[in-house]
């Protein structure tokens, strides 16, 4: 229950960790995939160090999907896929699981919404009628709907607001994009999250919930063909319908630098910065990467060294990049010392961001950048959840799985002049945006 | 340490941070596995393997065991586990020193966890900088913390790069030289990083908690040293302490992942074969029995717009006989998504995102707490129901029906804690540290289902208290004040912004 206060610089982390480096030395991982006929896919990878299964279902829907009026209507929905169907009733469905040894947790992102499951084998055919139930007869309580509305808006103030990180980051992406819907938050605005109607809701699942727009991932303890013939039994007769229409608006070019400043109750001030990069499936995406590790890995990389280790003007620095569908961010985000100005940090950032532009990273660099991922992937795939997430977030995101094999030939064809390349066309003044949040305290005086 | 927007069905996930999605928003947030070092709260599975191990089970036996291990003693000492596993081409290294931040001088708390942050901050052949060039080169990490019992220390690599990472772990633990220059650094860090997790209340709830309840004494005392105690930390102090515990003698060494083990055990003779140290002294702590009466105390954070609250007493400790009964019932009351807690707080009320309740076993008998968080306004109505459902627990107990669906739930979720090496490493290292065998894992179902409801009504007698409660909020004093009086007649406050958690009567 203890920890120590060294804070640790985030990991990287995203979809690029989960991509192996050296093709030939890296462990593959059979999959057995089947399209069924209402358009579901189903991949499977079998596993029995451990009797248990991790069950992953990826629906292409997240708050890309919203309108105003009516963000944060992914998230509350996969609240309420929790909440009662046909067959499993309000409750019953963490009941059976948990009383069968499972259990279960979704998330939500500007992109998709992932359901998982963790159960032992013997579980498995329950699993697939309680995942078949919700999805074909989710049923729309209006009492359920009442209380999961304040469980939801308890969960914004816990992860959003009582956060100095969430209030920033938040600020952060309705500043940088002012076209794209990825400009909300993904728990939605909190006037939102108190007047979403049951329409709302229905529309929502009509939109999303199809099963050819579903992606499902089992790995552990289980045959293909055993887990085909349960998709068959009690996903293929689910009718398919419309997918959600595509998401049409482009960001236009940001052509000068944002600036926003957040004036709240502080211990300490906060600096996140904010460029916009392609989509994953970008061929730019492998040089990014290794620019982030080479930027931001380990307490070696360079804007550790500079701003943790030499200068000592900041607590840590990180890197953060979603996994999207459309063009996103890249962010920096930094926890200044106590009585240091943001904006020290601010120009040590782009002085070390100056500097890769100027010259070449060295070879030591790059190759340290790739044997991390090479690490990485490992850590990602040794556990059937860590599998199950990654298959499916390669599937989901880059249109294939497989393309988790190319990985490796992507990473090493990475050089020094694509990472100066991508500095130089992403990592520019005009195309940023700056957020800091300035600790404003009662008889500490205020701006 | 930046996971602030995710969303969640519940509190705690079980991805071990794999895709950390940014702005990804989740059901809940029920703490499956994470990294040992890491503060998982929320839904209060915190004990993470501890509590897994004690509590765990499968549906119909599952019937894991904890693979095969060996144990060697080097002539100088050091305690060495080896476990084989070769699912991925990974090493993982656990390393236990027998002292933590129970033997920090009083007044100087955090001694523990600096000379730990220190290890790799410069040795007699390698700057702090030339550490992680190395470490990082070839993929791999090292880190190490003090936790209240002992420190722990651990690395994890490539299995071709086995040489060059058992080289720098053996170079951190055997040879750092504290620099003054990295001592400062560190220090002055780890005080801002005091500040920097007030900025949030979940992330120092239960150092006030535990700080309350404990008095300040023994588990009671912050391992990671507050703005205060850190200042009173010495490059002496840190070298002294290091010379005293940090010995092969008071170390063991677990090992797992993708070797032979007999090649192993000469790599390690030779790595480790030549460090020397005098007896380290035995570890002596007082322990705190459970807290007479209510007692409540309320951290003021001015800007808060939900109230954080702990409620409980001391719990058991990590031999405790009753440990396999305890987490049995407590996973009906509260340790699961459909606990009687998070029932009543979440699904019935939509108070909170989420409730629980967790023991957090120690050598001496460790803190249990049931926690939740609400907004401002709802305080009080959530903290009396809270209450009620403990009044209720002891009154109508646990049913055949529940007691089964728990029994299934800890059988089935306890074989992803012992998945990987880097788990199982850490596994051996704490039984061999508390002396238990591996009959905590390989008797585990049997005990599992030794429990009758006759045995969880003693339980929830003699481990669940009904009027003894120490109670910890962090919220806004000037909306919460008056309607947290009722609770306990003894009442504290304190300033969120005030130096250090809770450092006990003078």
């Amino acid at each position: 229950m203890k920890k120590s206060w060294k804070r640790i610089a985030p990991l990287a982390g995203l979809l690029a960790a989960l991509v192996w480096v050296c093709g030939a030395s890296a462990q593959e991982y059979p999959v057995a995939t089947k399209t069924l006929k209402n358009g579901m896919k189903i991949l499977v990878q079998p596993d029995s160090s451990i009797p248990n299964v991790a069950l992953y279902t990826f629906y292409k829907i997240g708050s890309r999907n919203e309108r105003p009026g009516t963000t944060g209507l992914s998230h509350f929905f996969e609240h309420m896929m929790f909440n009662g169907a046909k067959k499993y009733g309000p409750g019953d469905l963490d009941k059976v699981m948990e009383a069968n040894g499972g259990s279960n947790n979704a998330y939500t992102t500007r992109n998709v919404t992932v359901y998982q499951d963790w159960f032992p084998r013997s579980a498995l055919e329950l699993i697939f009628d309680i995942e078949a139930d919700r999805i074909e007869n989710l049923s729309f309580d209006p009492k359920k709907i009442e209380s999961e509305r304040g469980v939801v808006a308890s969960e914004r103030r816990t992860s959003v607001d009582g956060e100095n990180e969430g209030v920033l980051g938040e600020q952060l992406w309705a500043t940088a994009f002012m076209a794209h819907t990825y400009q909300w938050p993904v728990v939605g605005w909190m006037s939102d999250i108190e007047h979403w109607t049951m329409a709302d809701l229905k529309h929502h699942f009509e939109m999303g919930y199809s099963p050819s727009n579903a992606t499902m991932v089992v790995v552990g303890d289980v045959k293909p063909e055993e887990v085909f013939a349960l998709a068959e039994k009690y996903l293929e007769p689910i009718p398919a319908h419309a997918p959600p229409p595509p998401v049409t608006t482009v960001e236009p070019e940001q052509i000068g630098e944002r600036r926003l400043v957040v004036h709240k109750p502080a211990e300490l001030p906060l600096l996140m910065i904010a460029y916009h990069v392609p989509q994953t499936d970008n061929p730019d995406f492998y040089a990014l990467n290794v620019l982030r590790s080479i930027l931001f890995q380990g307490e070696s990389s360079r804007m550790y060294q500079r701003l943790v280790d030499k200068d000592q003007i900041a607590l840590d620095v990180g890197s953060e990049s979603d996994s999207a569908f459309d063009p996103t961010l890249l962010i920096i985000d930094a926890q200044p010392k106590e009585g240091v100005e943001p904006e020290k940090c601010e120009k040590a950032i782009y002085e070390e961001i100056q500097r890769v532009k100027n010259s070449q990273v060295t070879d030591q660099e790059l190759e340290k950048a790739k044997n991390f991922r090479l690490a990485e992937f490992y850590r990602q795939v040794r556990t059937i959840n860590g599998r199950a997430n990654t298959i499916g977030t390669y599937e989901v995101f880059f249109g294939n799985y497989q393309k988790l094999f190319d990985a490796a030939k992507n990473y090493s064809a990475v050089t020094k002049d694509d990472v100066q390349r991508v500095a130089q066309k992403y990592l520019g003044a005009n195309n940023r945006t700056v957020a800091t949040l300035l600790p404003e305290n009662e008889g500490k005086g205020k701006p | 340490m930046r996971d602030s927007l995710e969303v969640l069905k519940h509190g705690v996930n079980q991805i071990p941070h794999p895709a950390k999605d940014v702005d990804r928003e989740m059901r809940s947030g029920q703490a499956g596995i994470r990294d040992e070092n890491r503060f998982a709260l929320m839904l209060g599975v915190a004990l993470l393997l501890g509590v897994a191990l004690m509590s765990g089970g499968v549906a119909q036996a599952q019937g894991v065991k904890l693979p095969p291990h060996e144990k060697v003693v080097l002539p100088n000492g050091l305690t060495v586990l080896l476990l084989e596993k070769h699912s991925v081409p990974m090493v993982n290294v656990s390393g236990i020193v027998k002292a933590g931040a129970v033997v920090d001088p009083a007044g100087m708390e955090g001694l523990a966890s600096t000379t730990a942050g220190l290890l790799r901050k410069g040795t007699k052949t390698r700057t702090a900088q030339q550490f992680s060039e190395e470490i990082d080169f070839i993929g791999g990490n090292f880190g190490a913390d003090a936790g209240s019992d002992y420190t722990s220390f651990g690395a994890e690599f490539l299995s071709k790069d086995t040489a060059k990472g058992l080289d720098l772990v053996a170079d951190a633990v055997m040879h750092p030289t504290f620099s003054q220059g990295e001592v400062d650094k560190l220090l002055a860090q780890s005080v801002d990083g005091v500040k920097a997790a007030k900025d949030s209340a979940r992330d120092v709830i239960f150092e006030y908690y535990e700080g309350y309840l404990y008095d300040g004494k023994g588990y009671g005392r912050p391992t990671g040293g507050d703005e205060s105690s850190l200042k009173k930390v010495q490059r002496a102090a840190i070298v002294k302490f290091y010379e005293m515990y940090y010995t092969p003698g008071n170390t063991i060494l677990a090992i797992a992942g993708d070797f032979k083990t007999e090649e192993m055990k000469k790599k390690i003779e030779e790595v480790f074969g030549g460090w020397t140290g005098k007896a380290a002294p035995a570890v002596k702590m007082e322990a705190l029995g459970s807290r007479k009466g209510k007692r409540l105390l309320l951290v003021d954070k001015g800007d808060a717009t939900q109230t954080y609250f702990a409620v409980g007493n001391v719990g058991i400790s990590v031999m405790d006989p009753d440990r396999t009964a305890v987490q049995v019932v407590n996973t009906v009351f509260g340790s699961r998504f459909t606990s009687m807690l998070n029932e009543a707080l979440r699904v019935e009320s939509g108070l909170t995102y989420g409730a629980s309740s967790f023991f957090s076993p120690e050598k001496e008998p460790g803190p249990f707490a049931m926690f939740s968080f609400t907004r401002n306004e709802t305080t009080e109505k959530a903290i009396d129901l809270m209450l009620e459902v403990l009044k209720k627990l002891h009154t109508e107990g646990v049913s055949a029906e529940e007691l089964a669906s728990a029994k299934s739930y800890m059988k089935g979720q306890f074989p992803p804690s012992i998945e990987t090496s880097g788990q199982l490493a850490g596994v051996i290292a704490r039984f061999e540290f508390y002396g238990q065998t591996d009959d905590e894992v390989n008797e585990r179902e049997k005990r599992i289902d030794a429990v009758t409801p006759e045995i969880a009504k003693l339980m929830i007698a003699k481990h669940f208290p009904l009027d003894d409660l120490t109670f910890v909020l962090v919220g806004k004093a000037a909306e919460i004040g008056p309607v947290v009086k009722k609770y306990a007649e003894k009442q504290d406050a304190k300033e969120i912004a005030a130096p250090g958690f809770w450092e006990g009567r003078k």
